[in-house]
């Protein structure tokens, strides 16, 4: 086994790694830093010491490359970090990432740095044994559990042949609901997965997944966002002449990039399928999301492209809205829409998105999400059951204001 | 106005001769209270904490109200009036199993409802006026032994759910009989307060069997052949298996009978046919759980999942899940009385809820009808509801009225109609 310093080079997001971690006037753990000790009146000693030192040390060429490979990798959406995270100074580049990251304050970038990061994470956590993995996830104060007989936890039939799942270990269930509900994946709920005792079975890939989402979750930590505290250490910082170079070289090569990904989400559709203003809140959201760069959840693409292709945007169209993602690969994401046009898959019911709480009724100002509408043909009040039933139910109000825009135009000029 | 204060001087009386035996529960300084009092212009009175319990047997014994609550959250400051001031520290979470919300078919014989849009009026449980489609009715709503059993039914699958595959710790479940139409139970556990609303939705959809995806379980179908699910996969997929095998193991006829219900099942005859023709073969396949090819009843993947809905249906606990997901509900006290029957809360532990029949129990400690009076006193009251449906308590029937008939009965009875509003002291 690794001796746990090296572990902690490759994961230096364990809590273990102030612990073993000695670097001489870097006590900086990003809680305490970033988030705890940023209130205090002299708050940033320790952000700011901890650069000083780095920035004049001898490894800080290749820091410094080493961190701009990365926010070039996340700018370009490349899936991986060039180099791996597994060398020596693997702390202090990551310790460096969360101050820039905190220091730039920009969602977008934050969001994709988080994506790479947390991603190049998942596929180095895949490549450990069973008791690294058992430390990390005792580390991060999991309860999971390693038993020394792996117990069998689903079968199935695939292509004729019996597939079984076993697994050394389990994942209490507060602790899996905790980091699994976010994903809001159909295959990560609770009720599709093993649960026996208090406990969630599942395979080692599926806890680095959970793992990795604790990881992305941790990068993006604005709990304690204070607009004030981080124009304080940026001042500070950006005072430390090597610093503000490679933060000035990344604002000028996110400035270039930002072009690149402008997104296509404002260019009024079409009217006939519907602009985007259009649009019930559940969908204005994730388009809000995707054109800030955030990550989407599975099921949010599905419902975006489904939707879309309901409304009959054009293939082209609807992989504009994915390309801002930070994760975007346009091959992958082409093959994708393809099939779904070619499948023909509706959107999900005003059900559906309730279930998987994409559901904003709430917070639909014109409240056809909660009241409904009522149908002159049919005599009743109608509930929207579909987003694209909202869109009609638009489009049909737009056009008669518009109507009787026309006809009060006329009138009065008669 | 006379019987709604009469009713506050029985509640006072009960509170003041029974003030020993009201529980207090656990945190009780961190809960909230809530009260409805009989005034029927004031809706309910919250955000009240206490820090003695005496001063909540206090409130019980002079005011008697109608309605009692305590938040199933725990706060610091329980007493602010805004919510987010409250310095919010956990909930339990909650399940309340009401047979209001779920088909019973007793509900045919006890339920009424009127249109007040179209005039129409019938029996049983619906949404909407079957003639207008309106939804503005007017509902009388009863209680029998069959519906009652029924709610117990659902609230026992909790040794199923939350015992074996939870593993909660049987000391933390709190149950009660709610005083009117089913149960509550609370669990007081540290781990689970913590729980956020979207959280407590997923432990709600394991529950209930809602969002359950039979293709990730393994149902599929390949080549023209259905393959089904494995015992050996925990969880859901274990308890379908179960089922599956209680109705295979069922005779032929009770086998049709089941599964023709429109109710809850309602599958083609076809189906059904196949299911028990090859019953045998199919209980064969599932015992020995090698490719589970269910082909040789069905080929449908559809009639399939048709009849796994049902089944999950049927598992599945039938509760009320806002309850369960809202962090900040109040639920009723127990011991407190119900102000629409006049039956107490009753707490029941886990193992006794076997036994326990609300409206004709034999362990006096769980008795929730409090007003029987040793001596037989009968009091005389006036029906004032078009229809007031049989009520059997204690084994003897009352009733039907119909409205305007003078009726002599028994004090709990008459407590129990005053207090449903269907009749008035003459």
């Amino acid at each position: 086994m690794s001796n746990i310093f090296d572990i902690i080079k490759r994961y230096p997001w364990l809590p273990s790694k102030d612990k073993y971690y000695n670097r001489a006037k870097s006590n900086v753990n990003e809680e305490g830093t970033l988030n705890q000790e940023i209130e205090a009146d002299d708050s940033f000693g320790d952000a700011a010491d901890f650069i000083k030192e780095i920035f004049s040390s001898d490894e800080i060429d290749i820091l410094r490359a080493k961190t701009l490979n990365i926010f070039l990798a996340a700018f370009d959406n490349i899936e991986t970090i060039p180099e791996g995270i597994e060398d020596d100074l693997n702390i202090d580049l990551y310790i460096i990432l969360r101050i820039l990251l905190y220091v730039l304050d920009n969602k977008s970038i934050s969001n994709r740095v988080a994506n790479l990061y947390s991603k190049a994470t998942y596929n180095q956590l895949n490549k450990e044994n069973d008791f690294i993995l058992d430390f990390i996830y005792k580390d991060l104060d999991y309860k999971i559990l390693y038993e020394a007989q792996p117990t069998i936890y689903k079968k199935k039939t695939v292509k004729d042949l019996q597939e079984i799942h076993s697994t050394n270990f389990k994942i209490s269930y507060i602790d899996y609901i905790k980091l699994a509900s976010k994903l809001k994946d159909e295959y990560r709920k609770l009720i599709n997965n093993a649960l026996l005792g208090g406990y969630v079975y599942l395979r080692p890939e599926n806890l680095n997944r959970l793992i990795q989402e604790h990881v992305r979750t941790k990068i993006l930590s604005e709990k304690d966002r204070n607009l004030a505290n981080i124009k304080i250490l940026k001042e500070k910082l950006l005072k430390i002449s090597s610093f503000k170079e490679i933060f000035d070289e990344i604002t000028t090569l996110w400035e270039k990039k930002k072009d690149e990904f402008k997104t296509r989400l404002d260019i009024e559709f079409e009217k006939e399928k519907g602009s985007r203003k259009l649009f019930p809140p559940c969908v204005q959201e994730i388009l809000s999301k995707a054109k800030e760069g955030r990550n989407l959840i599975h099921t949010e693409r599905l419902y975006i492209l489904w939707f879309l292709n309901a409304l009959n945007y054009s293939e082209e169209e609807i992989i504009d809205v994915f390309s801002t993602l930070p994760d975007f690969d346009r091959e992958k994401t082409t093959y994708q829409v393809k099939y779904a046009i070619k499948k023909g898959y509706i959107p999900y019911s005003c059900k559906s998105l309730k279930s998987y709480d994409l559901c904003l009724a709430n917070q639909d100002k014109l409240k056809i999400c909660v009241e409904g509408y009522y149908s002159k043909m049919q005599e009743e009040q109608k509930f929207i059951s579909n987003p694209v039933q909202y869109v009609r139910v638009r489009q049909y109000r737009e056009s008669k204001e518009e109507k009787n825009t026309k006809k009060q135009f006329q009138e009065e000029n008669e | 106005m006379n019987d709604l204060n009469y009713l506050q001087r029985q509640f006072k009386e009960f509170y003041n001769e029974n003030k020993t035996k009201i529980p207090k529960v656990n945190s009780f300084k961190q809960r909230e209270f809530g009260f409805i009092p009989w005034d029927q212009q004031i809706r309910m009175i919250r955000h009240i904490g206490y820090s003695k319990f005496d001063q909540l047997l206090i409130e019980l014994t002079n005011n008697g109200p109608r309605h009692v609550y305590a938040s199933g959250s725990l706060y610091s400051k329980p007493e602010i009036q805004n919510m987010e001031h409250k310095d919010y520290l956990g909930c339990d979470f909650i399940v309340d199993i009401d047979v209001d919300h779920f088909y019973t078919p007793c509900k045919n014989e006890h339920d009424f409802w009127y249109c007040k849009e179209c005039g129409k009026n019938g029996n049983g449980m619906v949404e909407k006026c079957p003639d207008c489609g309106k939804s503005k009715l007017k509902k009388l709503t009863w209680i029998c032994e069959k519906c009652l059993n029924i709610a117990k039914r659902e609230i026992m699958k909790i040794n199923d759910f939350l015992l074996n595959d939870f593993n909660i710790d049987i000391e933390n479940i709190r149950i009660a009989f709610s005083g009117h139409r089913g149960y509550h139970l609370k669990v007081e556990d540290a781990d689970l307060r913590s729980l956020s609303s979207d959280e407590r939705r997923e432990i709600v959809d394991y529950l209930t069997g809602e969002n359950i995806s039979f293709e990730i379980l393994g149902l599929r179908e390949i080549g023209g052949n259905v393959f089904g699910l494995s015992k050996q996969t925990l969880g859901w997929s274990q308890k379908i298996i179960s089922k599956i095998e209680e109705i295979l193991n069922m005779p032929n006829l009770a086998i049709e009978s089941l599964l023709s219900n429109k109710n809850v099942y309602n599958l083609s005859l076809k189906f059904i046919e196949n299911l028990v023709n090859y019953k045998d073969q199919l209980l064969s396949t599932i015992r020995k759980d090698e490719n589970n090819n269910w082909t040789l009843v069905s080929s449908n993947l559809n009639m399939w999942y048709k009849f796994l809905e049902a089944i999950v249906k049927e598992i599945g606990i039938k509760l009320d899940a806002p309850v369960s997901i809202d962090i900040h509900r109040l639920i009723r006290y127990p011991g407190s009385l119900h102000g629409s029957t006049g039956f107490k809360v009753q707490e029941i532990l886990v193992d006794e809820l076997d036994l326990f029949n609300p409206l004709d129990e034999q362990t006096e400690k769980l008795d929730p009808i409090v007003f029987l009076s040793k001596v037989q006193t009968i009091q005389k009251l006036e029906i004032t509801e078009p229809i007031v449906p049989a009520t059997i308590i204690k084994g003897e029937t009352y009733g039907p009225y119909k409205i305007g008939e003078k009726i002599e009965v028994p004090h709990h009875i008459a407590i129990f109609l005053l207090c449903k509003g269907v009749a008035k002291s003459i």
